[in-house]
């Protein structure tokens, strides 16, 4: 029982970096490991594998089903799709990088192959164990997970790019042509895509500036917005924030909203609740600005500065414009 | 319009969750219902009062304990409830398929045209039970909706994608997995609460679902306190982020 499939996502027809860096982070702990499983992988739908093995280090096969019905992600397409090549392969594990697609995706395979779902794991060094553990009750306690079954799907959390593909070894793609991708079962089906923004995703974005009811006002978030852009990174929101109406849900972080994992939070006039910081748990720093000094958002927070978000945050934009310049 | 709503209970918000040996301290635990669920049974009530006739059955699987916190929810406008009690050690998949079965006895030979569920669960957050109860009903499913359009053929839905917004349209029977935001849900009214009081509650005892194919290892408590070091001005707070971020 060994051999671990890899489902590398396509959007647009290009495999999602997410997918990558977790196929990266899998061949390396590979390397690491005493009795590496080897690694195949899975693209579906049409996407240009062109130059595909600079992307992905170490060796292995990736099948590649290009059928045009799985342009977008259609559920029942995707598992009958995923089902068939996962018992073909031999496999004993399937992976998926936590996505919006994988959470939909891997409950309904885990029920169709009879396997152990183990999802948002914090990390992959979980495949060869058959265990995860990942954050529960608003992220203030890590629950320990173990699969029963002799099959496992595992969906692995963010963390970010991994080190560099190393150049050994290598990838084939092997297309596969005879799936019918039709789908046999009652199926929503996904018409189209509207993007809503161009900037990361705050689910994926390495840097984050959020914003909470301190900033006042709608408006004042053109500062956070202007602040993300220069460092690269997403703009974020509290609860509060969102049900005023001054930025939509899918900035929302927390218990109801997402829960992000980038290298750097920077929390701007929000005080901290239990809620909010159920989704910042995977933040590797944390930084509060805040004009109470005794803000809850401070126990928790790496740096801090207390004073106004109107003053603080135009100034720290001065300082990081002038930074870059200097470059 | 046959409408099905699935709920789970949680901790409340301001629960102190207290780990004692490697397992929850469920002493002061006070449970509510999940929040996202209140989104699902609103969107439920609405569809059945917008068609002018149906019903709205919640079905729950929970310790035998847990009628009186449904009776809170049938004040929120469902007809009736299931429920199939449980202890809390059984996993997503024996969840989904007790409450298949429920549907199942429930509804005779016919599936409900619409079930809707709570994106996901706020205590344990697996986002598990949903699509598993669809396949196992072997409807056609959405999960996390924002928006919904009914139209001639069944809806039109929206979800949350990275970066953007999906699309799709499906048919009847089907399940949608409902995210915040999709509605405002009401508060029950001291009439709803009264009324609820003589709406039925059923129970259906638990049938065979074979073992649990994921286990509960083990939980441990969270310290997330951290010394928080204090910059001056700006520019000590770029000096900390440009180091972090290897901007020099
Ligand atoms: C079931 C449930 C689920 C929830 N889910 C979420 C969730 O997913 N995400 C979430 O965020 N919340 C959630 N909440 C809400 C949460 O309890 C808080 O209400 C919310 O997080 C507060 O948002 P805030 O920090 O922006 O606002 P506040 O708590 O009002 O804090 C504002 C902060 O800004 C500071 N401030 C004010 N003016 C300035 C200024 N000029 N400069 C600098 N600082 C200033 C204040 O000192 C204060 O600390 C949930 C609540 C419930 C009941
Ligand atoms: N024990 C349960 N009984 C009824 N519905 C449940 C149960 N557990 C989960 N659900 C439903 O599934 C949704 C997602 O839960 P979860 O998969 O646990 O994150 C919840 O919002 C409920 O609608």
């Amino acid at each position: 029982m060994s051999g671990i499939l890899v489902f590398l996502e396509q959007r647009d027809g290009m495999v999602r970096q997410a997918s990558i860096d977790l196929w990266n982070r899998l061949q390396e702990q590979a390397a690491a490991g005493a009795e590496p499983q080897p690694l195949s992988g899975i693209i579906a739908g049409p996407a240009s594998t062109v130059g595909i093995e600079t992307m992905l280090s170490g060796s292995g096969t990736i099948y590649h089903v290009s059928s045009d019905l799985l342009c977008l992600y259609q559920p029942e397409s995707y598992t009958q799709t995923l089902a068939e090549l996962f018992e073909r392969s031999g496999c004993s594990s399937l992976v998926f990088a936590d996505t919006a697609l994988s959470r939909d995706l891997a409950p309904r395979l885990s029920v169709r192959l009879g396997a152990s779902l183990l999802s948002g794991c914090s990390g992959p060094s979980a495949i060869g164990a058959g265990t995860c553990m990942r954050p529960v009750y608003a992220a203030s306690v890590v629950a320990s997970f173990a699969a029963e079954a002799e099959r496992r799907i595992y969906t692995i959390s963010s963390q970010g790019p991994a080190a560099l593909p190393r150049k050994e070894g290598a990838i084939v793609i092997v297309p596969v042509d005879d799936l019918s991708c039709e789908p046999s079962r009652p199926s929503a089906f996904a018409s189209r895509i509207a993007m809503t923004s161009t900037k990361p995703d705050v689910s994926e974005a390495n840097i984050i500036v959020a914003g909470g009811r301190g900033l006042g006002s709608a408006d004042a978030f053109a500062m956070l917005d202007e602040l993300a852009g220069l460092l690269g990174g997403a703009v974020g929101a509290s609860r509060a924030v969102v049900d005023e109406g001054w930025r939509p849900h899918s900035e929302q972080i927390g218990q109801t909203g997402k829960t992000v994992a980038p290298r750097l939070y920077l929390a701007c006039g929000i005080s901290g609740t239990v809620q909010h910081l159920a989704g910042t748990g995977g933040a590797v720093m944390l930084v509060a600005i805040n004009s109470d000094r005794h803000a809850p958002i401070f126990d928790v927070a790496d740096f801090g500065i207390v004073g106004d978000v109107h003053t603080i945050i135009p100034g720290l934009i001065k300082e990081v414009r002038e930074f870059l310049k200097k470059k | 319009m046959k409408i099905a709503v699935t709920v789970c209970f949680v901790p409340d918000t301001a629960s102190v969750i207290d780990i004692v040996d490697g397992a929850l301290d469920r002493s002061r635990l006070n449970l509510v219902m999940n929040p996202f669920d209140e989104y699902a049974l609103e969107e439920a009530v609405r569809v059945r009062e917008r068609h002018g006739e149906g019903s709205v059955t919640v079905f729950s699987a929970a310790p035998a304990s847990s009628k009186e916190l449904l009776r809170k929810v049938l004040a929120r406008g469902a007809d009736g409830a299931v429920l199939v009690p449980v202890e809390d050690t059984i996993d997503p998949w024996q969840t989904a398929m007790l409450l298949s079965q429920a549907v199942s006895v429930f509804y005779g030979d016919v599936l409900p045209d619409l079930v809707f569920s709570g994106k996901k669960s706020t205590d344990f957050q697996s986002e598990h039970v949903p699509v598993m109860l669809a396949e196992l009903l072997g409807i056609a499913s959405v999960s996390g909706v924002i928006a919904l359009k009914e139209t001639a053929e069944g809806f039109d839905a929206e979800r949350e994608i990275e970066n953007g917004i999906e699309c799709s349209s499906v048919k009847l029977p089907v399940l949608f997995s409902v995210e915040k935001g999709l509605n405002t849900p009401r508060n029950a009214s001291i009439r709803a609460v009264m009324d609820a009081r003589k709406k039925p509650i059923e129970i259906f005892p638990a049938g065979l679902v074979g073992k649990p194919r994921v286990r509960l290892t083990g939980l441990e408590a969270v310290v997330r306190k951290k010394q928080c070091r204090f910059a001056g001005d700006e520019k000590e707070l770029l000096g900390v982020l440009a180091n972090e971020l290897h901007l020099s």
